[in-house]
């Protein structure tokens, strides 16, 4: 039977079946579908990046539809590179995914918020007077000002239009301009390079004022100062794409794949390429799984493991088998052939100073600058020579300062690493031990004799130009010897075999460390061999496990050491790889001017944080370490008894740290003194100082004349995340409640201090105001006095740098500010025109005298060559620059500084621009700049380039800096090639014609231009990476030898025994004894080393306030502990806990795990104590943050100044904050107290 | 706004209770109070719980209601004046359900002229307060049970706010709650029920409740997660 009338001929149906049945066509209702359309609708997307703190620098799209951000995705459009390397993208993680809540969310600050109570004060007294004549009649009345100080972290907040606000921050700092000076007004910002204009915007302001600005990288801990030490560079590091490049990586103390996110897949994808890792940590760390091997050391004691791993690679690699890469390497690039004095106690010998061309006869012919050029031995002739190079050839003449093998006189040398011959003089030279220092928490070792371990090497005796003579030996054998290497010199402590318990043998370093020798000696030749295959492709990626050590020093030096002795440091894949906190600030040169004001007076005012903060949060008063804990059994003669704070004190009055404030005086008075004295003020300064008619703050910390009165905190959580001592913050700098349990030195009765007044009774509340800047209600806002609400980093203009990648990167404003939020740029710009109207009343045009300490990269670094000269005691005459802090004027015009802040200043064209020691003129620019953003056709700046805008600000980076200009980046690799003699603007001239503009970042994120202010380059061929210029470019690195410095040999570096690397194990900070069973709750009590590494559900205290990231943690704070540890305290998993010390306490949940290294608890920072804190059993208070149970210690050695690479520098050298050292006593809570009542008041407990 | 664009003013003067108390706040108290008597539409019983904020506010120190109105509402999300703090909390559907918001005051001829969110409850209110009260309690009874969340939440803090919660659900009439039960009672202590609670709906492609971000699932899953305490874990 036919179908045929059945078939439709000239229809077909809308619902039909197709592909022979297996489809079919439907006609349900399909609206539902619209759902995931509008899902993904948008009326556009902005580019813009996480300007948090955590190097990521990554590329993203933010949607925003109706003027509503609406969600973000990763961007995936980063140039290409070069052939052969993995794509960048994506970049981003978990938590830069989850930002965009923070825009809208309950945390957020909506409003300029004021405590009620000064409010009031202020309206009262603003009714009757005149702004500055207010605050001065609130903080001049005791009781006024305590009224609200005495409340901070108490609430009783209430909003306050930000033309009110505005008015009261300005009428403060007028205040305490013309009252107290302006070196009293601080600010604090972090990593500038994360939005580099917000950081810019606060800093300009306080600069323009004489304000002081506060350093973090320091005091972070994240500086690690063998960099400068060895480099005479802040940090300088690899990119991350350069992991690629290596052969051998060994992770140390970092934990890639949780904290640098982003840029982990480049270690997964070169472990495809056949690239062997080995991981290093105590823990069993995300970043373990990745590696081939992992040693777990004992934390804390990884210079042991180094130090083994040094000696197995000098015995296999450079004694027993010449390798011809390796010995070129260390002949060129490090200061192994320099000579060192050795001077002669008791029939033995101690290292001394290097040798310098002045001791000689005829300084060997050198005339400028010879106490600064170092001498070795040219192996043809057999003669001293003073190889080019030296920081003496840097200052002063031209073309000699570079790494060609030649002499001051131009002659060709092969310089001699050893002394090592026939006949050659041996002497017996004293090495310092410290490993029997150890607390009952670590192992002790005790080797040599009295702490000595004397070692025979090869040396020599010459003749000095004073007639004496001097044994000198070489750096290179010295290290042998260092190391415990039997050379077959004869003498004890060294070791044949890796089995002799000898420091630094891998058998030895297996006691310490608890790591199996064989594991070592692997590790050490598999390194090795690659980077003998590879000319130095073996890397090591290190991080804050390593650095936040007391003796972080030894941990970083015995890692350097490794990489050079390999030859690894400026080889593409090869070298050091530090990333903690670091964050390259890239067009760094086209930056500062706008940041510190260079462009209206220089020098800004700059400020080493963790001397400030431990002088003024007064941490020195409770100091439990003493120097002679720390001090080499071969220390030179010298008196090195004095505490931690006369060190300091000592080396501000020498011009080696800053000091803020500077002097009792008001600086703006002291113009006028000279005057009236017919001097010079540098004069007048340095003459009152000796005659005691002016002093130095820091000799009297707690004096309320020395106090600092109005603080600054913008993009930084300094008390909620990152302020070491939480607990001495709030007791002496903010003076509210506090759980310090520990008693200071007076009371203990114990030693204190030689140089620093002791008042009784400490301060509580130094600071007059406290205003905080923040998109979120941080813990540093809640014990703010004043918190504005800045733009979020969807809502504002920047730039954003990273060390990770060489690109530059926009943030932008995609919506509006919410609510009553401005960005930086805004609220600092507002604040300089409410501070100009204010001024007036108070301030006018006036002279400050600014004092600055002796700078890293200015010809000054060549002050105290041959000793140390302390002024005060007579010892030398006050000079300033060279024996104290540098004095300059600086003409201050209060009523003018809006006017100032939004032009780009007179200097910039009249004095010119530059950076790390390398000046150029930019005239051009300047005038470029006045044509893209406009001239000021009225007023103080008339004629001046405009920077009104964030925007505005952002061009004058680019087109200042030379990474941004191809231009300028000509000039500059000329500017330096006048230095080295040598050709360098090859590595610029293919791009001389490019110049990077706002808007072309925002459209894809850019490369930057090689430039001289960084040691690496970016071109087809390489990846960016540290120290490449020093050994491809042969341009020395910016060290007293010019050469890669592994001998310190500063007399403050020998006393410590810290002219070459050593073991040392943590200190005893003392802190568990005074309160360990002095409280019992019935639970027991138990004691372990505190350890706080980086998180993995924020970045630092960002996003840890956010209940995505709370979700997948728990939800609130945590410590880590070990099954073993938590079996022995009875404590079981998510128990509430206090943790706790003579520093304070803290409460969270315990999380007990298999993880974690028994003897040690992990606590990720920054937990703020905002979410889901209880109150403390021991305190009474609310539960502190991970910084309640520490306290900053100083180190001497970190205070050296005036000396070379060991010069100040912002961000660059100075006293750094460690924290692992600490112990605390954990136990089981019994009660759990939320502390929700409304606050009692109680009288303070002193 | 000129009175003659609302159509009634008892959401108006609600929403005002909920704002920043001001100088011209506490001087329109009288104000309010009438109108909240005049109109009628919030119940006696309710009307009378509101008399201690209403007292308040006209009397007490301008400094001392500011600071309880910060502490309250701008430093914690637990009291959250944003209706979708509540519904979306971090959720990235929250910007999608502004935008409908947005939308659906301008459909009714209402552009947003401040720089708040479109969730904030005191717009919110003032919207209602232009429209008829008809159209008024659909919305009301769609968000009712957030402001009954609200209302448990602040009761324990401050009585007096909390009393203007109860004003607007005596004006969405008892069908509110009745409508979409939303229970969250103690949390579970044993480990198989606190994860069937929490435990989301396997999305489902086609209509249904799961696509749907304002979804009772959702809504559930959201306001256990905002109303879990970490105190009921504490052993």
């Amino acid at each position: 039977m036919s179908h045929f009338l059945d078939r439709l001929t000239f229809f077909r149906k809308t619902v039909d079946e197709f592909s022979d049945g297996h489809g079919i066509v439907t006609n349900e209702d399909r609206s539902w579908e619209d759902a995931y359309r509008k899902r993904w609708q948008h009326d556009k997307i902005v580019r813009s990046t996480h300007g948090v703190n955590c190097t990521g620098s990554c590329s993203w799209k933010i949607y925003v539809k109706g003027g509503i951000v609406t969600w973000e995705t990763q961007q995936t459009d980063y140039p290409r590179t070069r052939p052969d390397l993995p794509n960048h993208e994506p970049r981003g993680c978990a938590r830069g995914a989850s930002y965009s809540w923070y825009l809208y969310s309950g945390a957020r600050v909506k409003y300029p918020m004021i405590r009620g109570r000064l409010l009031k004060l202020w309206r009262a007294a603003r009714a009757t007077m005149p702004p500055v004549a207010a605050w001065s009649s609130i903080v001049s009345d005791e009781n006024k000002r305590k009224s609200y100080t005495a409340i901070r972290g108490h609430g009783g907040f209430v909003r306050a239009t930000w033309d009110e606000a505005n008015e009261l921050i300005a009428a403060a700092n007028a205040y305490t301009v013309k009252a107290h000076g302006p070196d009293r007004v601080i600010g604090f910002s972090p990593i500038p390079a994360m939005s580099m204009v917000s950081y810019a915007a606060g800093s300009r302001y306080l600069s323009l004022m004489g304000g002081v600005c506060m350093s973090f990288y320091d005091w972070y801990c994240d500086l690690p100062p063998a960099s400068p030490q060895t480099w005479g560079e802040q940090t300088d590091v690899p990119e991350s794409a350069d992991w690629y490049n290596a052969g051998f990586i060994i992770v140390w103390g970092s934990n890639v794949p949780q904290t640098r996110t982003p840029d982990a897949h480049f270690y997964t994808e070169v472990r495809y390429k056949g690239t062997k890792s080995a991981v290093v940590s105590p823990d069993y760390a995300e970043a373990t799984k990745f590696g081939d091997i992992w040693l777990n050391p004992k934390q804390g004691t990884d210079a042991a493991l180094a130090l083994a791993m040094g000696h197995v690679i000098l015995r296999e690699y450079h004694l027993d088998r010449n390798i011809p890469y390796f010995e070129d390497y260390t002949r060129k690039y490090t200061d192994m052939p320099f000579l060192v004095r050795l001077t002669e106690r008791d029939g033995r010998f101690v290292p001394d100073r290097l040798l310098r061309a002045s001791e000689l006869p005829g300084a060997l012919g050198e005339k400028n600058n010879p106490d600064w050029k170092t001498v070795a031995i040219d192996e043809a002739t057999d003669a001293l020579v003073a190889p080019v190079g030296s920081i003496g050839y840097r200052w002063g003449e031209k073309a000699k300062w570079n790494l060609e093998e030649k002499d001051g006189k131009g002659s060709d040398t092969r310089l001699k690493l050893t002394l090592a011959g026939a006949d050659t003089e041996i002497a017996a030279v004293d090495f310092p031990y410290f490993g029997g220092r150890a607390t009952e928490h670590f192992v002790a070792t005790d080797h040599g004799e009295g702490e000595i371990l004397t070692r025979n090497i090869p040396v020599r005796t010459i003749d000095c130009a004073d007639g004496t003579s001097t044994k000198v030996a070489t750096v290179y054998d010295l290290m042998m010897a260092n190391y415990g290497l039997d050379r077959g010199f004869g003498g004890r402590n060294v070791a044949t075999s890796y089995d002799d318990d000898t420091p630094f043998t891998p058998a030895w370093a297996e006691r310490i460390t608890g790591v199996k020798r064989e594991a070592i000696i692997t590790v050490a030749r598999e390194f090795a061999t690659n980077a003998e295959k590879t000319n130095g492709r073996s890397m090591i990626i290190i991080g804050a496990g390593m650095n936040h050590w007391y003796h972080m020093d030894m941990n970083y030096r015995g890692v350097i050491n490794l990489l050079v002795f390999c030859g690894a440091v400026g080889q593409s894949g090869g070298g050091w790889s530090h990333y903690v906190g670091q964050e390259k600030l890239r067009p760094q040169t086209g930056w500062t001017p706008l940041a510190f004001a260079l462009d209206w007076g220089r020098p800004p005012r700059q400020m080493n944080s963790t001397s400030f903060f431990y002088a003024h949060t007064d941490q020195w008063r409770y100091e439990t370490l003493t120097a002679a804990e720390i001090l080499s059994p071969t220390a030179p003669e010298g008196e090195w008894g004095q505490s931690f704070i006369d060190y300091n004190v000592r080396s501000e009055r020498m011009g080696w740290l800053p000091s803020a404030p500077q002097l009792k005086q008001n600086p703006l008075e002291i113009a006028a003194r000279a005057k009236a004295a017919g001097l010079e003020t540098k004069d007048y300064v340095a003459q009152a100082l000796k005659s005691g008619e002016l002093e130095l703050s820091c000799h009297d910390p707690d004096d309320p004349a020395n106090w600092p009165r109005n603080m600054f905190v913008w993009r930084s959580n300094l008390l909620g995340s990152s302020g070491k001592g939480h607990e001495y913050f709030l007791k002496h700098l903010l003076g509210t409640t506090h759980g310090v349990m520990g008693k200071d030195l007076g009371a203990e009765g114990r030693v204190r201090n030689q140089e620093v007044v002791w008042h009784d009774k400490a301060p509580q509340g130094k600071l007059d105001l406290l205003v905080t800047l923040d998109f979120r209600m941080s813990t540093t806002c809640v014990y703010s006095d004043i918190v504005l609400p800045t733009a979020t980093w969807y809502e504002k203009n920047d730039l954003n740098t990273s060390d990770m990648h060489p690109f530059i990167h926009p943030l932008s404003a995609a919506v509006d500010p919410a609510w009553e939020a401005r960005s930086d740029w805004e609220i600092y710009r507002n604040l300089a025109k409410a501070f100009s109207d204010v001024a007036p009343e108070v301030l006018g045009v006036e002279e400050d005298v600014v004092l600055t300490p002796i700078q890293h990269d200015t010809a000054g670094e060549l002050a105290q060559a041959l000793g140390v000269k302390d002024w005060k005691r007579d010892e030398v005459a006050p000079l300033p620059g060279v024996t104290m802090p540098a004095v300059a004027v600086v003409k201050r015009d209060y009523p003018n500084l809006h006017a100032r802040f939004t032009a780009l200043g007179p200097l910039m064209k009249s004095v010119g621009n530059g950076g790390k020691g390398i000046a150029w003129n930019t005239e051009h620019e300047v005038d470029a700049l006045a044509v893209l953003n406009g001239v000021h056709t009225a007023g103080a700046a008339k004629g001046l380039a405009k920077i009104e805008s964030d925007i505005d600000a952002t061009e004058v980076i680019l087109m200042l800096a030379p990474e941004t200009n191809g231009e300028v980046a000509v000039k500059a690799w000329e500017a330096l090639s006048k230095a080295t003699g040598r050709e360098h603007a090859h590595l610029a001239i293919p791009k001389e014609d490019e110049k990077i503009r706002f808007r072309d970042v925002q459209a894809q994120p850019r490369k930057i231009i090689s430039s001289p202010t960084w040691s690496g380059i970016e071109s087809e061929k390489v990846c960016y990476n540290a120290g490449y210029t020093n050994v491809h470019e042969l341009i020395p690195w910016r060290t007293l030898t010019g050469r890669q410095q592994l001998y310190q040999d500063h007399l403050w570096m020998r006393a410590f025994g810290e002219g070459f690397v050593t073991w040392k194990p943590p200190v005893d900070l003392k802190t568990v004894a005074a309160v360990k069973g002095m409280r019992p709750n019935g639970h027991k009590e138990i004691v372990l080393n505190f350890i706080t590494p980086h998180q993995k559900w924020g970045i630092h205290s960002t996003y840890s306030d956010n209940l995505l990231m709370l979700t997948l943690n728990r939800g609130g704070p945590v410590v880590w502990i070990s099954e073993n540890d938590a079996g022995k305290a009875g404590i079981v998993d998510n128990d509430w806990v206090e943790v706790f010390n003579a520093n304070g306490a803290l409460t969270a949940r315990a999380v007990v795990s298999q993880r974690v290294k028994d003897g040690m608890m992990l606590m990720y920072h920054a937990q703020e104590k905002i979410v889901n804190t209880p109150g403390s059993e021991m305190t009474g208070n609310r539960g502190g943050i991970h910084n309640s149970v520490t306290r900053t210690v100083l180190k001497p050695t970190h205070m050296i100044g005036g000396y070379a690479q060991q010069s100040y520098g912002f961000n660059y050298y100075g006293t750094v904050g460690s924290n692992r050292d600490e112990f605390i006593v954990v136990r089981k809570m019994a009660n759990v107290d939320w502390l929700e009542g409304p606050l009692v008041p109680k009288e303070a407990a002193e | 706004m000129m009175a003659g664009q609302l159509s009634n003013r008892t959401f108006k003067a609600l929403s005002a209770l909920l704002t920043y108390p001001t100088r011209e706040l506490t001087m329109a108290i009288p104000e309010i109070a009438a109108v909240i008597a005049g109109e009628g539409l919030v119940s006696q019983a309710a009307a009378k719980r509101l008399k201690p904020l209403l007292a308040d506010l006209g009397t007490a120190d301008l400094y001392d209601l500011q600071e309880r109105y910060v502490d309250l509402f701008d430093k914690t999300r637990r009291h959250s004046l944003h209706l979708f703090e509540h519904i979306h909390g971090e959720s990235r559907v929250r910007g999608q359900a502004m935008v409908d918001l947005v939308e659906h005051y301008q459909k009714s001829g209402m552009l947003l002229s401040s720089s708040e969110l479109p969730d904030f409850i005191p717009l919110f209110l003032e919207f209602l307060s232009t429209s008829p009260i008809e159209e008024a309690r659909g919305p009301l009874r769609e968000t009712a049970h957030i402001f009954a969340l609200l209302e448990e939440r602040l009761a324990k803090r401050n009585g007096g706010y909390a009393a203007v919660f109860t004003a607007i659900l005596s004006i969405a009439g008892e069908v509110a709650l009745a409508d979409e039960t939303i229970e969250i009672g103690d949390e579970p202590d044993d480990l198989a029920t606190i994860d069937a609670a929490w435990e989301e709906t396997a999305v489902t492609f086609g209509p249904g409740n799961a696509t749907d971000g304002c979804s009772v699932d959702r809504l559930r899953i959201q306001m256990r997660a905002a109303n879990r305490d970490v105190r009921h874990n504490v052993t």
